[in-house]
Order: structure tokens, then C-alpha cells, then sequence
């Protein structure tokens, strides 16, 4: 292609709403990529969950053109990447497949602890760094602290920043200009065999598996045969293509560019992200340098609600899974649930979005299981085993002891919630290592918290006592010894694995009868009485008991009542399909997520 | 055996937890309406000449509320249009505050045989509560017109401040005055009525105290001599009602006027509900249905279990056996299995047992379930 000098690929780093989706806006509406008449609010942002929540989760490239001031053109290839704590995963993808990153720093706020961690992944990925202040337009904006704040904390060079208002449109064509300037142009030999870094893919219905790609060597065109490195299996590409920012089909893709490409893979297991694409006719020798694995962080169950649905419940994650690598399964049974998949996420946001993209994106009406997080067991004869899943647990006379992951938790606040947090984080068995007045009216603190705790309703109280003031960073720091039980729930005498939990010896009491008020009021009256016990290894610590049901009749049924009642019957039996039979006892679906909300205190 | 039902849609005033088809302000139609209904009838003869009937029950509304020599002639009307067995049951409804003893003669002269009085609470304050237009003192009047005839008496259960004490004298008032049947049942707040508001506001008494009135008024029911046959009904001995035992045997029946409703051959029709549409209809020779279902084999079958199941003796294993030419417990052994503890056979019947016989939907739709 030649032109390669004038390729630029680069990401955006920024902390959550300080602005990366309107810029990404701005800059493909400067250059023309969209007109302003058909710009949605927020184009990268394409799924619904995104737009609701203001959140990028996926990444997402785009191409644009740029006419630069000496006279060139130049192609950009923008990567969009989520901004959560949760999704660094998708970050560090990214950031393999480019040569620059926009560091986005919000004029009032400075640089924010997020911000930092994607920073220092991009510069251990060798990228140039482009610092660019952003919302300059606001009253509050103190450009020059934040720039001296970026080569302070960052020691970058921020005095060449450019001054934007993302949002106003200001600064934009200093953006594009120092694009060209500031980042390389991506390097590899065109002619060599072709490697090409997979760092998305998704499964497209009439095309297949579409494979994103950054060919870091050698070119690629329709009619190639391909390969992956770590499988044999051998396809002819279809089409070739490049992001603007749908799918635009573009004959051939060369070193330096960003692109996808399809070649009617079917199976999605076939191709993995972070693999390598060849050329099965002339292949590579080494693979490109895949991804830092990562590690699941919070795990739960899920179960088709129906659970004739679980076969497309494994397609759903399959092709969930092929977007996002980071989602670890594996098939796992409940004698209350029956089949389902015992899942692994980054985060509980991570987790709460890929169960909200199951029920929306694949129609399906999932039940899941209480958030759990993975467990250090020492066996008394000194096996150590991680258990993520409170009925794997060994018996306890097997267990030695355990250890829980502990997380350090950044809290931002104003200063008039210290107070509520440090009940909060008392309650939650933190331990308090320091605090920092940032400005007048923020103030971190750092605590050591068992990441149990933290998933276990952590979030809902922290807005809800701070009035939403607050917000909150964590990262693993690693595993400490502690006393945890676990607490059985048992429904009319039986144990209901779905419902076990593994909590500190401390909170038992307390959390066992919660457990028990809770289903007590989710249970709906059967026609016997049904006890709702906690017990700890067979000790009971908390009993709740619904009543029986004691009137369930159709008044009056006469002649023109009969179809009437025999739909509200019908209605009844269609309601019961929500429902799961643990023992003889019926319990709705619902019941397992809605008993980990904490009492209305 | 099949039976006619004819629905007069007039009233003097609408009760607070009134959900049926009835005008009150338009009782100055009663003598063309009726017209319409002998046409109605004349209209379906034709189809169900090979039909014998059993039963004739004028309904409402208030029934008693229009001149009585409608009545006359509707009872005329169906003798004439149908057969109509001369032991036929024929039952009308009547309002205690709307009955004198000429009405009753004249009832009585053309064929009439069974009376359902909506007393429905025998406590007055009650009644001007859930706007009943009359008082306990009516209903005394009314059972001394009735004396010696076959009565049944409505009594209802649930009603705002009702107690044990409530339901027990309204009872043992319409054991003292005569009834050979009373209906017990429970008051279920509609959506649109007068009294959803209380319901709404939690003034009426929950599930759980009404099971406590209806397990109270079925022991009174029982020391006194009356015998339950279906959930809500209880009854001297042979003094069932004929016509609604049809209903819950999943008999024929036709129905007449606004709201009425037929199921024969299999087939459900339903009236229109409107007063004018209805008079259309029929004045130009069109029926006045709006919805007709077929009711398929499952349907019949489904239909069969869920209104047998509500009766205390039970469905019959040699009629189901017969109609729908499969073992019933064998076809709904699963279901059988899981509810065994609730319901019994012995013999011939499969039944709900007594002391659940208040909580049979969640039995019930077990053998819905295992249709699916």
C-alpha cells in the first residue's frame, strides 16, 4: 500500500464520564465520518445497555480520513475502549492493536485512579501518550492544574495538551493535528507472511464469525486461505473491511491497518480472541504475542428458566464469549436448578451486564445464583483448592482452613459522608489504612475489604448513604486467612444448594436471618406450612415459617364465569412455569437474586 | 340434561360489589327487552328442537324487579319454544325489597318452583354498607311470603367489618325463615366496582380471615342440617340446585338476553353486554353473540376436571372414563402423585379432599399442569 506512513491508530483512555464518547463523536464528525444530521447521540456507544447507562463496555473501531495542515491525508483508525475498572481486559485488547492512546483528562477533576491503571497498561504496551484536556468550557476548569497534575503523577509532557471542549466542539482540529504529530506510524513488513492480532470478533448470521483484526505483518485479501495459529482448521476468506464505523467491505487489508475479516468460520470456538491469523499457504512462524490472561473475579450460576432452553443458553454464552474472552463458564448442575453454567466475571458490573445482554440480546429468561467470589481452601492434608461454588465445598472436616480474596478499595467522597462510609466499611469488615484530602470537597479513603463483602449489596448502600456522592475504585490485592462458614438454607427440612452461601463466621447470625425474612416474604403460600431454616454445618440459627395457604377458590362459577375462570386458572398454571420445585416446595425464580437484597433498615 | 338461563338486567340500584350486567336506570326498557328475549328464544327453537330441558333459571340483575306477568310469559315462552319437562326446575332471583305477595302468587301460578333470595348478610348496617335496597326486616317479610316453597338464600362472606358472629346470624336467620339451600360464598372485589376502593384500601378482611368466616358459617352450615355439595353451596338433603349442578357436571345449557351465555355441542357463545346492541340484534333477526369458542377435546376435558374438582363429591372415573376415553388417574398419575395428600378416591370418585376443598385452585391447576 505504501501509504502506511500515513496510517494512525490509536485508542482513548479516559475515567468514566470525562467525556471519551463525545469526543470520539467529534472527531468522526470533524472528519467527516458522519454528518452531524445523522449523528445519534453517542455513536460508538451502539448497544442499548451502553446508551442507558452512559458507559462504553465494548470496544469498538472506527476509520476515519484526515486532510493534515501539510497537505496529506491520513487514515485513522480509532479503537474505542471501555473506561470500568472491570472491562480492563477489553482495554489491554485494544491497546495491542495500536500505536497511540488519547489520555482524556477532565479540567476540574484531574487525573482520576482509573485513568491511571489503563495509562500504565499502555505505556507497558510502548504506546505514545497524547494528553488532551477536556470540558475546558466548564466554570470550574483549571487547565493548567491539571496539566501540571498529568506530569506530576504520570511524568508525561502535558505542556502541548491540547485544550478542548468535547462537548462544545473547541479544540478539535488540535486534536487531529497532534495525532498525526505525536503518535508513529505503524510499522511491519508488507510483503512478509501475513500475522494478524485478533482483538474482537462477533458472529454475524449470514457472514459468520467476523474477526476483527490489526494485521501487524504481510497483507490479506479475499480468496486467501487462512488459519489460526492454535487451530488447523483452514478457511477462505470472503471479504475483507474496514469500520466507518459499520462493516464497509474494502479488497485487501495490509501491514499497519485495522480491519476484519470473513471467512465463514461457524464454530465459535474455532477462534479465539488474542490468536494469531496466518496465511495456511505461507505460514508464519511465531505467533504474535497473545493477552495477559486475567482472572475472574466474582462468579455466579445461571440457569435457563426453562429448562428445555439449555442448549440455547450454551449458544448464548458461546457467542457472548467470542466478544468477550474475559467470560470464563463451565456446565454446572443444582439439584434446585437443574442444568446450568457456573460463570466467571471481571467484576459484579461485568457480571450484571453479561446477564442483561443474555436476557436482551438472546431473548432468554435466565435465574441466577447468588454472587460468590473464589475461595482459598487448605485441606487437612494440605491440598490447596479454590471454590468459587458454595456446594463444592469440601466437609468441614476436611478443611483445614480458608482464605478469602481481599481487595484495596479507593472511596471518593465529599467529606460530609465520611461518617456513613466508615460505618459501612466497619460493617463490612474493612480495615482502614488511610485517608487523603484531595481538595476541599473530596477526600479519599483506602481500606482492605474482603471482596465478599463487597459484592454482597456494597454498592447500593454506599450511594444510598452518601446520596450518591460517592464512588468507589477496587482492585485484587490478594488472599488472607479468615473464619468463613458456610450457611445452608433449607426449605421445608431440605437444603437448597442454590441458596448456600460461604460468609464470615460473624455475619452468619445476621445474614442467615435476613436470608430467612427475606424468602419468607418471596415464598408464596403453599398448601402446608414450609419452615425456612438457616443452618451452619447443621445447627440451625435462624427459622422463619410461611404460613399455609388457606383460601384459593374461584367465587361463584356459573355459566358464563366458566371461560373466564378457566383462563384465570390457565393463568395460575402459566405462573407456575416461573416457578422451581426444591423438595416439595415451589419457589419463584426471582427468589435467588431478590434474597440478597439487605432489609429496608 | 341441559338447562335455559335468561338474564334480566335490571335492577332498582347497583350494589357496591356488583359486577354483573345491569342497568338500573333503564328498567323503563323491561317490556321491550322481554319482547326481545320470547324473539331470542323463538330465534334458536329451530336448532334445539331435539334438546330436552331440565331447568329454567331467570337470573339477574334483578328478576324481581319487572312486572311479574313478564315472568309469566317468559316462563310461557320457553314451554312453548322448548322442551321443557313438566317437573323442570324453575328458579328466579329474587331482591327481598322488591317481592309482595301478589308477585309471588303470579310466579308461583306459572310454573315458578324455586326461589333464590339475595340476602346476602343479615346484619343491616352491612347491607346499607354494600348498598343492598333492603333490610333484615324485608327478608323476614319476604321468607313469610315464601313459606313452605323451596328457597335458596345468598349469604356473603368477606364484607367490611364482617365477624364469625356476622356470618352465623345471617345464617342461622335463613335457616329460621325456611331456606332449603344457601349459597355461602365469598365476596371478590372487581376491578370498576364501588368496592374495590375498599379493597383497595385494605378495609376488607384478607384471605386469611375469610377462610376463618367461611371455616365458622360451614360449621354453622353442618349443625344445622345442610349438607355441602359444591364449594359455595350447601343444601338440605335432595335439595340441590339442579340448574347450577348442570353448570359444574359441564352440562348444555342456552342462555337468553344481554350477557347470557349458551354452551352447547361444544361450542361457548356469550351475548352482547350491550343493552342496544342487544335490541338490534334482534329486532333484525341477527343473534346477538359477540364471542363463540369451540371447545376443543382438551378443552372439554380441562373444562370437566377444573368444575367437577369444585364439587364435594367429586368427578365421576366412569363418566370421565367414558367421555373422554382415557383413565383418569392413569392420565394424571403425576399430578395424582404430587397432590395425594389433598384429595381422595374411593370407589367411583376422585375428589378433593374436604378440608381442601377452600384451597382447590393450587390442586387444581396440577392437573391442568399435566396436560402441557
Amino acid at each position: 500500500m505504501g501509504k502506511k506512513s500515513n496510517i494512525r491508530n490509536f485508542c482513548i483512555i479516559a475515567h468514566i464520564d470525562h467525556g471519551k464518547s463525545t469526543l470520539a463523536d467529534r472527531l468522526m464528525e470533524r472528519t467527516g465520518q458522519v454528518s452531524e444530521r445523522d449523528m445519534e447521540a453517542q455513536l460508538l456507544d451502539s448497544m442499548d445497555i451502553e446508551r442507558e447507562r452512559g458507559i462504553t463496555i465494548k470496544l469498538t473501531p472506527v476509520r476515519m480520513f484526515y486532510k493534515a495542515k501539510n497537505g496529506e491525508e491520513y487514515e485513522f483508525n480509532l479503537i474505542d475502549t471501555p473506561g470500568h475498572v472491570d472491562f480492563t481486559y477489553e482495554v489491554s485488547r485494544s491497546l495491542a492493536a495500536c500505536e497511540g492512546a488519547i489520555l482524556i483528562v477532565d479540567a476540574s477533576q484531574g487525573v482520576e485512579a482509573q485513568t491511571l491503571a489503563n495509562v500504565y497498561l499502555a505505556l507497558e504496551n510502548n504506546l505514545e501518550i497524547l494528553p488532551v484536556i477536556n470540558k475546558i468550557d466548564l466554570p470550574s476548569a483549571r487547565p493548567d492544574e491539571a496539566k501540571a497534575e498529568i506530569e506530576e503523577v504520570i511524568g508525561l509532557d502535558a505542556s502541548n495538551a491540547p485544550l478542548v471542549s468535547a462537548k462544545e466542539g473547541i479544540g478539535i482540529d488540535d486534536v487531529l493535528e497532534a495525532i498525526v504529530t505525536a503518535f508513529p506510524a505503524p510499522e511491519g513488513d508488507e510483503t512478509a507472511p501475513l500475522k494478524a492480532l485478533i482483538f474482537d470478533s462477533y458472529y454475524d448470521n449470514y457472514k459468520g464469525v467476523i474477526l476483527f483484526v490489526r494485521i501487524k505483518q504481510g497483507a490479506v485479501k479475499a480468496g486467501d486461505r487462512i488459519k489460526t495459529f492454535r487451530s488447523d482448521k483452514i478457511y477462505e476468506v470472503v471479504e475483507t473491511g474496514v469500520f466507518s464505523p459499520n462493516l464497509t467491505a474494502k479488497n485487501g487489508l495490509s501491514a499497519g491497518e485495522v480491519g476484519y475479516i470473513a471467512a465463514s468460520i461457524k464454530s465459535i470456538q474455532d477462534v479465539a480472541v488474542g490468536d494469531t491469523v496466518m496465511n495456511a499457504d505461507q505460514p508464519a512462524g511465531e505467533p504474535l504475542p497473545g493477552y495477559k490472561k486475567v482472572q475472574s473475579v466474582v462468579f455466579c450460576g445461571i440457569y435457563p428458566l426453562d429448562g428445555s432452553k439449555f442448549n440455547d443458553l450454551k449458544d448464548a454464552i458461546l457467542k457472548l464469549q467470542l466478544n468477550d474472552a474475559s467470560l470464563i463458564f463451565e456446565a454446572d448442575s443444582s439439584v434446585a436448578l437443574g442444568f446450568g453454567f457456573r460463570c466467571g466475571f471481571l467484576g459484579l458490573l461485568h457480571m450484571e451486564i453479561m446477564q442483561e445482554r443474555i436476557e436482551r440480546e438472546f431473548g432468554l429468561e435466565i435465574i441466577t445464583t447468588a454472587p460468590s467470589v473464589s475461595y482459598k481452601v487448605i485441606k487437612t492434608d494440605g491440598e490447596e483448592i479454590f471454590v468459587d461454588n458454595p456446594s463444592h465445598l469440601p466437609p468441614v472436616s476436611e478443611i483445614e482452613h480458608m482464605e478469602e480474596p481481599i481487595v484495596k478499595a479507593d472511596i471518593y467522597s465529599p467529606p460530609d459522608y465520611l461518617g456513613q462510609i466508615m460505618d459501612l466499611c466497619r460493617e463490612k469488615r474493612g480495615v482502614f489504612l488511610g485517608m487523603t484530602y484531595l481538595d476541599k470537597s473530596r477526600v479519599q479513603l483506602e481500606y482492605h475489604l474482603p471482596l465478599n463483602e463487597i459484592i454482597f449489596d456494597f454498592f447500593d448502600q454506599i450511594k444510598s448513604r452518601t446520596r450518591g456522592y460517592a464512588s468507589f475504585d477496587y482492585e485484587l490485592i490478594g488472599y488472607e486467612r479468615s473464619k468463613l462458614v458456610k450457611l445452608d438454607i433449607m426449605l421445608n427440612g431440605d437444603v437448597c444448594d442454590a441458596l448456600s452461601m460461604i460468609v464470615h463466621e460473624d455475619s452468619a447470625y445476621a445474614r442467615g436471618r435476613m436470608l430467612c425474612e427475606n424468602l419468607k416474604e418471596a415464598i408464596p403460600r403453599q398448601l402446608f406450612e414450609v419452615p425456612v431454616q438457616a443452618a451452619i454445618g447443621g445447627k440451625i440459627i435462624a427459622r422463619e415459617t410461611v404460613k399455609a395457604v388457606r383460601k384459593d377458590v374461584l367465587a361463584k362459577c356459573y355459566g358464563g364465569d366458566i371461560t373466564r375462570k378457566k383462563k384465570l386458572l390457565e393463568k395460575q398454571k402459566e405462573g407456575k412455569k416461573r416457578m422451581r420445585q426444591i423438595g416439595n416446595v415451589e419457589v419463584p425464580s426471582e427468589v435467588f437474586m431478590q434474597i440478597l437484597k439487605t432489609n429496608k433498615d | 340434561m341441559a338447562g335455559i338461563y335468561v338474564h334480566i338486567p335490571f335492577c332498582k340500584s347497583k350494589c357496591t360489589y356488583c359486577d354483573f350486567t345491569s342497568f338500573p336506570d333503564k328498567l323503563c326498557y323491561a317490556e321491550s327487552y322481554m319482547a326481545c328475549v320470547y324473539r331470542e328464544m323463538a330465534m334458536r327453537a329451530p336448532e334445539l328442537k331435539d334438546y330436552s330441558f331440565e331447568t329454567l333459571y331467570i337470573g339477574g340483575g334483578t328478576p324481581s324487579v319487572i312486572d311479574e306477568k313478564y315472568i309469566a310469559m317468559l316462563v310461557a315462552a320457553a314451554k312453548k319454544h322448548f322442551n321443557l319437562s313438566p317437573l323442570a326446575e324453575i328458579t328466579i332471583e329474587i331482591n327481598p325489597g322488591t317481592v309482595s305477595a301478589g308477585k309471588i302468587a303470579l310466579y308461583e301460578k306459572c310454573g315458578v318452583n324455586r326461589y333464590s333470595v339475595g340476602l346476602q348478610t343479615a346484619v343491616d348496617a352491612q347491607l346499607e354498607d354494600i348498598g343492598r335496597i333492603h333490610n333484615l326486616k324485608d327478608f323476614l317479610n319476604c321468607a313469610k311470603l315464601l313459606k313452605g316453597k323451596n328457597f335458596s338464600t345468598d349469604v356473603m362472606i368477606g364484607l367490611k367489618n364482617q365477624t364469625a358472629a356476622d356470618v352465623e346470624f345471617s345464617i342461622r336467620t335463613a335457616a329460621e325463615a325456611g331456606a332449603s339451600h344457601i349459597s355461602m360464598y365469598a365476596l371478590t372485589p372487581e376491578d370498576g366496582t364501588p368496592i374495590y376502593t375498599d379493597y383497595l384500601n385494605g378495609e376488607l378482611p384478607s384471605a386469611d380471615e375469610v377462610a376463618d368466616l367461611y371455616a365458622a358459617g360451614l360449621k354453622v352450615l353442618r349443625s344445622l342440617g345442610y349438607e355441602r355439595y359444591e364449594v359455595s353451596n350447601f343444601c338440605k338433603k335432595g335439595k340441590q340446585s339442579r340448574h347450577n349442578l348442570n353448570y359444574w357436571k359441564r352440562g348444555e345449557y342456552i342462555g337468553f338476553g344481554v350477557a347470557a351465555s349458551s354452551c352447547i355441542n361444544n361450542v361457548r357463545t356469550t351475548n352482547t353486554f350491550d343493552l342496544d346492541e342487544y335490541f338490534k340484534c334482534i329486532l333484525s333477526n341477527r343473534f346477538p353473540v359477540i364471542n363463540r369458542e369451540e371447545v376443543d377435546a382438551d378443552g372439554a376435558e380441562e373444562e370437566y376436571i377444573m368444575l367437577a374438582l369444585r364439587t364435594a363429591e367429586g368427578l365421576n372415573l366412569t363418566e370421565f372414563a367414558r367421555l373422554f376415553g382415557c383413565d383418569f388417574l392413569t392420565k394424571y398419575a403425576e399430578a395424582y402423585k404430587k397432590t395425594a395428600d389433598y384429595v381422595e378416591v374411593s370407589e367411583d370418585r376422585f375428589k378433593i379432599r374436604d378440608e381442601f376443598l377452600f384451597v382447590q385452585n393450587s390442586i387444581i391447576i396440577e392437573y391442568l399442569n399435566a396436560k402441557v
